[in-house]
């Protein structure tokens, strides 16, 4: 029974931490709550459709599917399959435009 | 402020890394949905099923049935063939005469209504032609000239009294 008494108190995992959000955190946050995460994912979406690389995605899924059979196939292994090569085929005017649009949201929200 | 720069740099590739991420995510859920679900048709299963209906296309474009606007028998769906004019032949039910069903609508022109010849036959024998159609329910004419009003619309603008009687007629036919 003492020994519950003299128990210390839980510890509150981030404060015991000493974690502070990190400006990430914070950025993220912001990006959320004004809708900006959204709006530039569409926006970002949209391009890709318009250059054509959700197709050439599609594309290798499909070729993928095919040869594996598709009972066989997880959504990971596709994630996984088509990441490398997604990131890499980024139209660059797109990939630059992404980046602007953020910078900018940073500047004017990290203030 | 070059440090500050470098950060954002290395800030906003970051985030444009997480939006792009989720786009793939996205991608590749949407392409395992559509391969399980069976509709995407570039699968090779399907292919079995294309080359059944290849093998279908092939036999309805074989000579023996030859197109549709060539020949007078055409092979429907049932592999039944109906010949271009209809035979079967029924009675008119304004004047009572046998009607081929191929004929009957040309012949419902002249008898109903659009044809000069028409409009005089009516004229001529108002009760005889009243009884004809009335069909056991005791219509008299006067009940049918305060109907006329009322069945003006039925009738094809014919201007005549009989023009109303015909429409009348129609009107109460089952």
């Amino acid at each position: 029974m003492k020994h519950s008494v003299n128990r210390p108190p839980t510890p509150d995992a981030a404060e015991d931490q000493g974690k502070e959000p990190t400006l990430q955190e914070i950025i993220n946050i912001k990006l959320i709550e004004s809708g900006e995460k959204e709006r530039l994912m569409e926006l970002l979406r949209e391009r890709l459709i318009d250059c054509g690389w959700k197709d050439e995605m599609k594309a290798i899924c499909r070729a993928y599917i095919k040869k594996k059979g598709r009972n066989n196939v997880t959504v990971d292994d596709l994630v996984h399959l088509i990441t490398p090569k997604g990131r890499a085929s980024v139209p660059d005017n797109v990939k630059a435009d992404l980046l602007q649009r953020i910078r900018t949201f940073l500047m004017s929200a990290a203030l | 402020m070059s440090v500050q720069n470098e950060d954002d740099t290395q800030l906003s590739s970051h985030f444009y890394g997480g939006l792009l991420d989720s786009i793939i995510v996205d991608v590749a859920s949407e392409c395992h949905r559509t391969a399980k679900l069976g509709l995407d048709h570039n699968l090779e299963e399907e292919e079995e099923e294309m080359r059944l209906s290849a093998q279908a296309r092939a036999r309805v474009a074989d000579p023996s049935n030859s197109g549709e606007t060539n020949n007078k028998y055409v092979v429907d769906i049932f592999g039944q063939t109906h010949p271009s004019v209809a035979s079967e032949i029924f009675e008119c039910m304004n004047c009572g005469r046998s009607i081929s069903a191929g004929r009957f609508a040309p012949h419902l022109e002249k008898c109903m209504g659009k044809g000069r010849k028409a409009r005089l036959k009516v004229t001529r024998s108002t009760t005889s032609a009243q009884n004809h159609y009335s069909r056991g329910s005791p219509v008299s004419t006067h009940s049918s000239f305060s109907n006329s009003t009322s069945t003006n619309r039925l009738s094809n603008g014919t201007p005549g009294v009989a023009g109303e009687e015909y429409s009348n007629g129609t009107y109460e036919g089952p």
